[in-house]
């Protein structure tokens, strides 16, 4: 099967069962999506298809095809620029071990697209589907308040 | 917060972003389970579903005709290929006596009897779940403290006893005497047990997420009987790990000769669910505690009594009464510590692990004895106040417990309060405030580092110390800046790896304490060469340039304060531990802190919310007041969830974990959070270590679950003495 992965066209051979999780991890290379629980109960996994913001682990790679999925490996500019979000989070050192990261900062890009980070109490709702054991969760609302202004005026 | 004690630096104390940032937003950072190994092949684990008895039989036939299996490993198909070898806590490295699949007994729930390994992920969960077993349960099952079957020891060498506790408690005006209890929990670090190990001839490489890398190396030689000289173990990054990755655990030997039967790199990420089992967890305690005080609220007797849960094979114990029994001056103390063993598997380390539950027991105790006497419980702890410790009458080396009560306080606004329970409620909301001790004793460990100072200013600092998140690899970097005299941005850092100058664990919140100076004294060994003994930062890079060298690098290792001088040995064979704290022969150092925390319980709903907390710290010298921030709320979020949301739940049937996963095991999520506040109360310390710091990493946790189950009674007028509090007991 095919999948599109941020921008780009991989071609992989995958058991029905692999979820889209499993497949950017073991099969394409991009293990920047992380697995912290593989039941649809962390964010660690999260990307973004066709631009809002799912599970990858509760996702099955065939039913992912012909859909374009964003990473984290596709969010900053091919020049290094990083993604508002992105420089956000090492802005409010949104983060400690990091490894829960790469899903809150695509998490953090869906929750503004939504229209849900108006405010302090709306972004710690709807970031709600992402856990950080490290606890970075005031730095994470910080963040994505930076990023929202940033985003908007882009 | 304006005064420097210190002296003032560019680069020490200042919110320098972290080192490994970018690799952290952009994915490149790479965890263990990241590493692309050519042809791996992935391993699954299966694990006893049952808690006590034997296994009489295997049935693989189903398993092995699974597509793509490989290979299975049970205690019948690997015969002696692990030895058995001894625990840590008796002198070895694992961290529980069993040997990995060493035999068809079961000693808990949960623990791994067979490794399935295919081609697939895929192939190696649905084999392994294919898997059945025959068991014989052994007949009686000690799954808690209250069973029947658990057997209780006293741990005599941490009994404690000073003055005489009976007669001044029994003459005592005023007494308060309470049991309370913690339950079991998980530290759940989000990235999960994942081991990778790659044999090359002879040679292993393993990628595991650890605490301590030199543990896993040397520990796994013994158990797979090869000179340590022949394995290398990798943790550039680590997903979170607060104890949960400190020693090694069964897994890694398996995945080790699993990937040396089949002559392939093997892939093992353990489940959430296995992972409850994998390693140690925090253990159910309960504590007895006893106060006598006078009417002034002076402290004349007090008592600790603790009980911890423990595994049959293993009598762990954090017994931190060492701990609650040199707090505050008081002349008669009785302290003593039990293990109750049990049909679970080996206890272990989570953040602040005796610290955590012994301070909510004592500072619970000290708020219903500042309520008992119409006392405010900040007056309390200041009458208590002292400049040494009650048992062996040692000194603190520093002390600035009420500066941070007095900060906390003034910054939470605490005059407002008034102190009859009930009285502050706001329409439907029951209010309450409440506050406790914060206490984490300053340990350090043998650490070695290199550093190598080229001629165009840039330099590279090494040291196989760990980056769980509290900001190693930046420190390093500060350090090694700030003595070279060269900027941040110029220093590169390694770390995580046995082929690195070896270091202590990251445990006890020590990293810093002990690596730190080992950077120093490497940084004096290039003065030295460069003949400027003693000078300052500014005058090394003229120095290095008027000698025409290229490059210089040295060495260094450093055994702090009270380690005695034959350890050095142990730094080279991965036993190098903490030490410091109340095990000093001569003073006591401790971080200080105090926490304060706003509950509001709903009247109707009984819903419970904390919508702020305020601690003051006073940990000697901050290196970095960004990362060290972070960890101070971290842990402060930790302590709100050690009181109110985490319980591992055990099912008394099977002494197995009914919530083993992360929907109903509960965290804190980002709703769950809404205000908390850390302040750094300036403090300073030379005695501690030569880089003046005590360690922020723990102490972040403790005190907050009693701040929080005194605020529950100010809010109610109900003590909850068992934790966690849900809202089901507020009703
Ligand atoms: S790994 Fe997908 S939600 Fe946890
Ligand atoms: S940064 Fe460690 S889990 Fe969020």
């Amino acid at each position: 099967m095919t999948l599109r992965v941020n921008g780009s066209t991989h071609a992989v051979e995958l058991d029905a069962r692999t979820t889209l999780l499993d497949a950017l991890r073991e099969h394409i290379g991009l293990t920047g999506s992380k697995k912290g629980c593989d039941h649809g109960q962390c964010g660690a996994c999260t990307v973004l298809i066709d631009g809002s913001r799912e599970l990858s682990c509760l996702t099955l790679a065939v039913s992912s095809q012909q859909r374009e999925v964003t990473t984290i490996e596709g969010l900053a500019r091919p020049d290094g620029d990083l993604h508002p979000m992105q420089q956000a989070f090492i802005d409010h050192d949104a983060f400690q071990c990091g490894y829960c990261t790469p899903g809150q900062i695509l998490s953090a890009i869906g929750c503004v697209s939504e229209g849900h980070a108006d405010t302090p109490a709306g972004i710690r709702e709807y970031m709600s589907g992402n856990i950080c054991r490290c606890a970075a969760y005031p730095n994470i609302v910080a963040a994505v308040m930076q990023a929202r202004d940033q985003m908007a005026g882009g | 917060m304006s005064e420097t004690l210190f002296p003032q630096s560019s680069t020490l104390g200042q919110p320098v972003p972290r080192y490994e940032g970018r690799a952290k937003v952009t994915g490149e950072a790479r965890y263990a389970s990241d590493v692309r190994l050519a042809r791996t092949a992935h391993a699954y684990l299966h694990m006893s579903a049952i808690a006590r008895g034997t296994i009489e039989a295997f049935d693989l036939a189903a398993a092995r005709a699974v597509p793509g299996v490989i290979d299975i490993l049970t205690h019948e198909t690997i015969g002696d290929q692990i030895r058995q070898t001894p625990a840590i806590y008796q002198g070895g490295y694992i961290s529980d006596s069993r040997r990995p699949l060493g035999s068809a007994e079961i000693a808990n729930w949960g623990q791994p009897i067979a490794v399935v390994v295919a081609e697939t992920f895929e192939a190696a969960r649905e084999a392994a779940h294919r898997i059945d077993v025959t068991y014989k349960l052994h007949p009686s099952l000690a799954a808690g403290m209250n069973s029947p079957s658990a057997t209780t020891q006293t741990l005599e060498p941490m009994t404690i006893g000073v003055g005489d506790f009976d007669a001044a408690y029994a003459a005592a005006p005023v007494k308060v005497e309470a049991h309370y209890s913690t339950p079991a929990q998980h530290q759940n670090p989000m990235e999960q047990f994942a081991t990778q190990c790659v044999w090359e001839s002879d040679r292993l490489t393993v990628h595991e997420p650890s605490q301590y890398v030199n543990n896993v190396k040397f520990g796994l030689a013994e158990q797979l009987g090869i000179g340590a000289e022949r394995i290398r173990v990798i943790s550039t990054y680590v997903g979170g790990a607060f104890g949960a990755k400190g020693f090694l655990t069964q897994r890694t030997a398996l995945v080790a000769i699993a990937a040396r039967r089949i002559g392939r790199p093997v892939k093992l990420v353990a489940t959430r669910e296995q992972g409850f089992t994998v390693s140690g967890y925090r253990a159910e305690t309960r504590h007895h505690v006893q106060l006598g005080a006078d009417s002034e609220g002076r402290l004349s007797a007090l008592r600790h009594e603790g009980w911890e849960l423990t595994s049959r094979g293993d009598a762990v114990a954090m017994g931190a009464v060492s701990m609650t029994a040199r707090l505050y001056a008081c002349p008669n103390i009785s302290a003593r510590v039990n293990t109750v063993a049990t049909d679970r598997s080996t206890p272990g380390f989570m953040r602040a692990p005796g610290e955590m539950p012994y301070a909510f027991a004592l500072e619970t105790a000290l708020d219903e004895l500042a309520h008992t006497l119409d006392m405010d419980p900040i007056e309390l702890r200041r009458v208590n106040d002292t400049r040494t410790e009650p048992v062996g009458g040692l000194p603190y080396t520093s002390r600035s417990l009420m500066r941070c009560f007095d900060e906390a306080a003034a910054a939470f606004d605490w005059k407002r309060r008034t102190s009859q329970p009930g009285s502050m409620r706001d329409g439907d909301w029951l209010v309450g405030w409440g506050c406790a001790t914060a206490f984490y004793p300053t340990y350090a460990g043998n650490s070695a580092a290199r550093v190598r100072l080229s001629a165009n200013g840039r330099v590279h600092v090494s040291s196989a110390g760990h980056e769980l998140g509290q900001g190693m690899y930046t420190m390093m970097a500060q350090v090694a800046a700030e003595e070279l005299g060269v900027p941040v941005e110029r220093v590169t850092v390694s770390l995580g790896d046995t082929d690195l100058p070896p270091a202590i664990v990251a445990g006890g919140s020590s990293s810093t304490a002990s690596v730190a100076p080992a950077i120093m004294a490497a940084c004096d060994a290039i003065r030295r060469r460069l003949g400027v003994d003693g000078a300052s930062p500014a005058e090394i890079m003229p120095a290095m340039e008027a000698s025409g060298i290229g490059v210089i690098e040295e060495f260094a290792e450093t055994r702090p304060h009270g380690v005695p001088p034959d350890s050095m040995k142990g730094l080279y064979r991965g036993k190098t531990f903490p030490v410091g704290g109340v095990h000093l022969p001569d003073r006591v150092q401790f971080a200080l802190g105090a926490q304060f925390v706003e509950v509001r319980i709903h009247a109707l709903t009984h819903e419970i919310r904390v919508p702020r907390a305020v601690g003051a710290f006073a940990a000697g010298r901050i290196i970095n007041p960004r990362t060290v921030h972070g960890q101070f709320v971290g842990g402060m979020i930790w302590g709100i969830s050690s009181a109110l949301h985490e319980h591992t739940e055990i099912d008394d049937r099977n002494a197995s974990y009914i919530n083993a996963n992360l929907a109903d095991y509960l965290l804190p999520v980002n709703a769950d959070i809404i205000d908390v506040k850390a302040i750094m109360v300036p403090e300073e310390d030379r005695l501690v270590n030569r880089a003046g710091v005590k360690g922020v990493g723990e102490i972040g946790v403790v005190g907050v679950a009693a701040a929080i189950s005194n605020a529950v009674f100010h809010a109610t007028g109900r003590r909850l003495r068992d934790l966690p509090i849900r809202l089901e007991h507020v009703m």
